[in-house]
């Protein structure tokens, strides 16, 4: 299959590469970049593990192909935060237990970052109402709402 | 003491920063191939001509496999876990899931026909669409309740029924009387939906042969990788010496990544045929239709009251679902882990149940997070709310009268199990406490009177949890010992590295098992690592899975640590010039009882490998193992209460409320805890009101292939949870801890379910099977205002 060429900015770095039109965002991704960080858990646009920030906004990188990042600034897990200098959103999922395997955590941390840039105090429906399209099937998702509002307490006490 | 501690978990930096390492993500020096399955469109059907022919001329293809080339290679059969006895303690009529289509029938949608394995995975796929398979349909049944009929095809004609196996349990005669001069008897119907486990890891498998060694390496999304290595011996005849099973992290299991399961025996088929790795990973519609499916039974149930509500006796008629094959463990559930809970919390003189395990044309059933538990749960419970209404009793008031009061503990009960130890009414106060009970009923009248409909769901229950003892489970059917196993090994520089049988796929052991050995070592948490999934590195393990493994493997961890701690203490009295009973061992350091002398540990460990002063009789090194195999199970109980609304307009259920008060024994991390009580109580939920693996009956097509169509809980769907606890100690285990990871599904499809028939009695509404969906609480509701007029 013939390919195009693209250029995508991941994480503040640009890469140029040659892609199936067929290709995913995810895929390429993972197994282009490797990026491992980005799950995929269904692949039809549901489960949102594969969430990732396209341009500013919460994107299905499993519902998005390679070709429509052209130009696009990505960003994935791998560039929320670092060990020494964590996300307030990843510590507040470490603080208050919101993860448990780990395999949604990536797509459900994205979203709570989108989520407390448009919103820096949400109430639990908000949260709930926010994360309705990430699923998880070990927390029972309290400790996740939990820790997105841990996590706003903390970046509104990081901006004063 | 770490113990006891709420502390944060030490494998989440990795998980939160994008760094887990799950079977997708492993990379290796040689490029990786992928497989693609080519399964059967059809509920039952002869397999008349594969032709491979145009698949195997395309792009990047490698190999394309067939039953016929499974067959010519040698390879094996499945074998089950579990093996199914009948009542006499013979073989049943068994039929082992195949791992590929190998005699010419197809019996349920889903199932492999032909393997391609290529350069990459889209031209894998796009080379299996081109196989070409040629069908005759059969006659095809996939209901359960359907499965006995007389005019109900045959899944497997050679056995001339569709039953597998029938086992009865419990004091039959006595039943009969005590249900014959019972003051009053309630009968429910009350089938199980099936569901499964649909963790969001698919399951993904990846195999490598290495030809110079002659060694095999397996990376699986397993819980139980030493098992998975013996039933390869069976698949693909490698000896377990030969072969290294690997699970690494892995993104949820729930029971379902138990199992030797068909791909992944395939792609290490796949991988020795091709000469490279080879890795599949599921499409989630592979998933939904290829993971084991789960409860689907059907029961009849009665149960007796005395004028006080007091139970007499209950008896069951239950059709258990095996699908189209014995899985692997199925077994386990129709004669092991069902039958043997039925008392509940409940002091129940007579007991009996009929079990008859069937074939249909549906997936494999197995074991799913309660396994046979939330079947038995959601069967008595639903008899004991009809029971209360009918009688006139309030629920929560006839569950009382009818609890094991604690000074009953052991407690024997009519099915023949013995609870250790529990306290049942003790949590039905907490219970009561913790949601204002009596202010929910004076709630639940007044919205009634505004015509709304509030419901209060009930349910208390025994679990029976970490399997073994190993004798006890061989006795039940178990063919594999269900102990565990742990090595602590101390390093030369007192660093301490763990490794243990059992598997992390959420339950955070990297965190619990080194509070457990840092206490037992009295050293700094942060000197110990832990291995676990790596049948190379550890020694020997049976898995998690079943609530087990704080009370094998973290008992195992417990041994070894203070076998270690004995050793080490001979090592330092010598160099200390004491006797080892005159040392204390904590913060690192021996210290010399009533004195200032002291000597660091890590000092005794480098002394323990490279001294040659030591006592005479003392072994170079300083590193234990424990094959723990526990006096008992052990038998966690809890109460759930719960609140629920439902609309009267559209018949759609809110959750609003929901408590759960648990006895697990002694708790390692109660936010741990915390968090395996949550995450069971929303699937717990999600099978009461939302999930269905539903096939279409007239077809046998599969109808909840994505997850469009299965209804995975989202956020909204589930409440905040109330837990409050009382732990009473497990007699099996010097930790006296009972195990946790069950409990919220085993009680919540019971509970809710109670809920929704508790709002709905006073119109006529009797039963709603699951899911309870707003169509069918709809259609019950028309059905019970029809009958009534």
């Amino acid at each position: 299959m013939e390919r195009e060429s693209i250029s995508v900015t991941v994480n503040g770095r640009t890469y140029e590469r040659a892609v199936e039109p067929r290709r995913l965002l995810s895929d390429f991704l993972r197994d282009d970049l490797r990026l491992t960080g980005t799950h995929v858990g269904c692949e039809h646009g549901v489960c949102g593990s594969c969430t990732v920030m396209m341009d500013g906004v919460t994107a299905r990188s499993c519902l998005t192909f390679a070709v429509m990042a052209d130009g696009a600034e990505i960003e994935t897990i791998e560039g929320l935060g670092s060990a020494d200098a964590m996300h307030p959103v990843q510590q507040a999922f470490w603080e208050k237990h919101g993860l448990q395997c780990g395999f949604c955590t990536p797509g459900m941390l994205m979203t709570a970052v989108e989520l407390l840039k448009r919103n820096p105090d949400p109430s639990v429906d908000d949260i709930r109402d926010a994360i309705s399209g990430n699923l998880c099937r070990c927390t029972g998702y309290q400790t996740i709402v939990d820790s997105i509002r841990h996590a706003a307490k903390l970046m509104r006490e990081d901006g004063a | 003491m770490y113990v006891g501690q709420a502390i944060r978990r030490r494998e989440d930096d990795r998980f939160l920063l994008g760094r887990g390492s799950y079977v997708e993500d492993i990379t290796l020096d040689d490029p990786i191939a992928h497989a693609a399955f080519v399964r059967s469109p059809h509920a039952h059907a002869a397999v008349t001509r594969v032709d491979a022919a145009r698949a195997a001329a395309m792009p990047g293809v490698l190999a394309v496999l067939t039953g016929e080339d499974w067959t010519r290679a040698g390879n094996g059969e499945a074998e089950g876990v579990w093996p199914v006895k009948d009542m006499s303690g013979a073989d049943a009529r068994t039929v082992n899931r195949p791992f590929i289509c190998v005699d010419g029938t197809v019996r349920c949608v889903g199932e492999i026909v032909a393997m391609v394995v290529a350069e990459d995975r889209h031209q894998a796929q796009d080379a299996a669409e081109a196989i070409e398979v040629d069908y005759e349909e059969k006659p095809a049944n996939t209901l359960t309740a359907r499965a006995l009929d007389a005019d109900t095809p045959l899944v497997h004609p050679a056995h001339g029924t569709n039953e597998v196996l029938v086992t009865e349990h419990g004091l039959k005669e006595e039943t009969e009387a005590a249900l014959a001069k019972a003051h009053h008897v309630t009968e429910v119907v009350v089938p199980t939906n099936r569901v499964t486990a649909a963790s969001i890891e698919p399951r993904c498998y990846m195999g490598h042969h290495d030809t110079v060694n002659d060694r095999y390496t397996v990376w699986t999304t397993n819980q139980a990788p030493h098992i998975v290595r013996r039933y390869f011996t069976k698949s693909l005849n490698i000896p377990e010496h030969k072969l290294r099973v690997i699970a690494p992290d892995v993104g949820g299991g729930f029971g379902m990544k138990l199992y030797h399961y068909p791909e992944e025996a395939l792609v290490l088929w796949g991988a020795i045929v091709s000469g490279r790795p080879v890795r599949w990973v599921g499409t989630r519609s592979e998933c939904l239709l290829g993971d084991t499916h789960a409860r689907d039974h059907h029961t009849v149930g009665r149960m007796g009251f005395d004028a006080e509500g007091r139970i007499l006796g209950v008896k069951f008629e239950t059709l258990g679902a095996f699908g189209a094959y014995e899985s692997q463990w199925n077994a386990s559930i129709t004669n092991a882990y069902h039958f043997t809970m039925l008392s509940l919390a409940y002091d129940i003189p007579a007991i009996h149940t009929t079990v008859r395990a069937v074939y249909t044309n549906a997936t494999p059933v197995d074991a799913y997070r309660g396994a046979g538990r939330p079947e038995t749960v959601y069967q008595v419970e639903r008899l004991i709310e009809n029971g209360a209404h009918e009688m006139g009793i309030d629920p929560l008031e006839l569950r009382a009268r009818n609890l094991i009061p604690p000074e009953k503990f052991p407690y024997q009960t009519a099915i023949g199990i013995t609870y250790d130890s529990g306290d049942p009414p003790a949590l039905v106060e907490k219970a009561r406490a913790l949601a204002n009970y009596d202010a929910l009923r004076a709630e639940q009248a007044a919205l009634r009177a505004e015509g709304q409909w509030m419901g209060i769901g009930i349910c208390a229950f025994f679990d029976m949890a970490g399997a073994g003892p190993v004798k006890m489970m061989n006795d039940l059917g178990a063919k594999i010992g269900c102990y565990d196993v742990a090595s602590v090994r101390v390093h030369p520089d007192g660093r301490i590295t763990v490794f243990a049988g059992s598997h992390s796929h959420g339950q955070g052991h990297e965190t619990t098992w080194s509070q457990i050995a840092a206490d037992r070592l009295g050293c700094n948490i942060e000197h110990i690592d832990l291995v676990e999934g790596d049948t190379d590195r550890v020694p020997m393990g049976i898995g998690t899975w079943g609530s087990r493994s704080l009370s094998t493997a973290g008992m195992a961890v417990y041994t070894a640590a203070d076998r270690v701690v004995a050793k080490s203490k001979r090592m330092a009295a010598h160099m200390l010039e004491c006797a080892p009973e005159d040392l204390d061992l904590a913060d690192g350091e021996f210290t010399v009882k009533g004195t200032d002398r002291k000597l660091s540990f890590a000092a005794v460990a480098n002394a323990s490998y490279h001294s040659g002063d030591r006592p005479p009789d003392l072994e170079i090194g300083l590193e234990e193992t424990s094959f723990f195999d526990p006096a008992d199970c052990t038998y966690p109980s809890a109460v759930h209460l719960c609140v629920v609304l439902v609309d009267p307009e559209t018949c759609a259920v809110t959750l609003r409320d929901y408590w759960a008060v648990d006895d697990v024994g002694t708790v390692i991390n109660p936010m741990v805890l915390e968090g395996q009580v949550h995450g069971g109580l929303a699937q717990g939920i999600g099978q009461a009101l939302m999930e269905e693996c539903a096939y279409d009956p007239e077809s046998g097509q599969y109808l909840a292939g994505t997850f469009m169509d299965y209804a995975v809980p989202h956020a909204e769907d589930v409440p905040s949870f109330g837990l409050d606890s009382h732990f009473t100690r497990a007699l099996g285990n010097p930790l006296g801890a009972k195990g946790a990871g069950e409990s919220g599904t085993i009680g919540a499809p019971a509970c809710v379910c109670n809920g929704v028939i508790d709002a709905l009695w006073h119109l006529g509404v009797r039963q709603v099977t699951q899911p309870m969906t707003p169509k069918k609480i709809w259609r019950a509701i028309e059905d019970a205002q029809r009958a009534q007029q």
